[in-house]
């Protein structure tokens, strides 16, 4: 008998014995089956909570990072196709039940929990364990997705969830279907409902040469973050990088991701930053209100952090974000 | 028994409630029969495996920092 994923908006017809197209969900005698939860493909106890890239949330920590293997989207230019592209069968993981998690996560003090790397969307159960264990033991969670889920899991599970950093990839439906095999709509809605909620959101856009940078595409994209999320929602620009399938590209260079940034910042967006590229000021956060400099950075790390419990130190304005 | 016209034009007020009743159903049931396929299905959560289908490694050799973006 088939079975029907309804997790994400691909909505998988699965044959038995088949996999649906993320190919950890998977139909056994009829029944709908994930491979992967429990077991993570990755377990990183270094990271900074500014890789995620999440620039208002609790500056400054490290946060414990899992990611088990599969992910619902095809991305041509995917920096961590080794592991969203490999199938189960091929890849190595670990045996890590959501209890042991969180109690690894409290023994080494941490105060947070990324679920990353590929997409939790795709080891959902898994995530969704864990994240609510960890906010019954104290212990906040942070999704870094692409945001493609369907509206009724992903409500059930934005319940556990503190903070989030979605890509918008692209703000064309044309361009989500050549590049990444997915659509626009559903990132959207996913966006909207998760800033509806309770959730910190930050958004990340991934400028491509060729694809998404000309001027107009980032204005476009500014403007719908500053129409349905709000001025106050922190956008990162990052820097594109040769890989997967798509090699035939220059990296974006800092001239494009400073236009990117100053279009974001003239559409009316209070905190634009740009990534994976090393920047004098686009890390930094500042004062939309006096513009003084609030949080500097070098990359990931802090060299100062002025904010007066969630406020500018100058002129008092609330900063929004976790601090 | 009144007799029908050549034509079928007039029937009998049985007649008449048994087509009423007939045609209410059979609408009845299309719409409900639409109004389920438009309606979204409920997410159903899948269940776990026993067993990884892949090679298992012990938590201390995946425990390390991650070369992944993100």
């Amino acid at each position: 008998m088939k079975v029907q994923c309804e997790l994400c908006p691909k909505s998988c017809l699965i044959e038995p014995g088949q996999s649906g197209e993320c190919r950890v969900r998977i139909n056994i005698d009829g029944v709908l089956r994930t491979v992967v939860y429990g077991f993570p493909c990755s377990v990183s106890p270094y990271d900074p909570v500014e890789k995620k890239p999440l620039f208002h949330f609790l500056p400054g920590t490290k946060i414990l990072s899992i990611a088990t293997v599969g992910c619902n989207l095809h991305c041509k230019n995917c920096q961590n196709w080794e592991i969203s592209q490999a199938n189960p069968e091929e890849s190595t993981a670990a045996y890590l039940p959501p209890e042991s998690l969180v109690q690894l996560a409290k023994e080494h003090h941490y105060q947070s929990i990324a679920y990353t790397y590929t997409d939790p969307v795709i080891f959902y159960e898994y995530t969704y364990d864990c994240a609510k264990l960890a906010r019954d033991a104290g212990i906040r969670n942070v999704l870094v997705t692409a945001g493609y889920i369907n509206q009724e899991p992903w409500k059930r599970l934005l319940e556990y969830v503190d903070a989030a950093n979605i890509d918008l990839k692209f703000i064309s439906d044309d361009l989500y279907r050549e590049v990444c095999s997915g659509t626009l709509k559903p990132v959207q809605e996913a966006l909207v409902t998760a800033k509806a909620t309770n959730v910190l959101v930050e958004v990340t856009n991934l400028i491509i040469p060729t694809l998404n940078d000309k001027p107009e595409q980032i204005g476009e994209l500014a403007r719908w973050v500053k129409t349905n999320l709000g001025g106050e929602t922190p956008m990162h620009f990052s820097r594109f990088f040769p890989r997967y399938k798509m090699r035939n590209l220059p990296p974006t260079s800092l001239k494009t991701l400073d236009t990117a940034h100053d279009i974001a910042i003239s559409e009316g967006l209070n905190y634009v930053y740009i990534g994976n590229i090393l920047s004098k000021e686009g890390q930094n956060t500042y004062c939309p209100e006096c513009k003084k400099l609030l949080i500097e950075r070098s990359g990931y790390t802090i060299l100062q952090n002025r904010l007066k419990e969630g406020r500018c130190p100058e002129c008092e304005r609330e900063i929004y974000g976790v601090w | 028994m009144r007799k029908r016209n050549l034509r079928g034009l007039v029937m009998t007020r049985r007649e008449f409630i048994r087509k009423l009743i007939k045609g209410s159903s059979a609408i009845l049931v299309g719409t409900l029969w639409l109004v389920k396929k438009a309606s979204p299905r409920r997410f159903v959560r899948a269940l776990r495996v026993k067993k990884y289908p892949g090679h298992l490694k012990s938590l201390k050799d995946i425990w390390k920092e991650a070369k992944w973006s993100g």
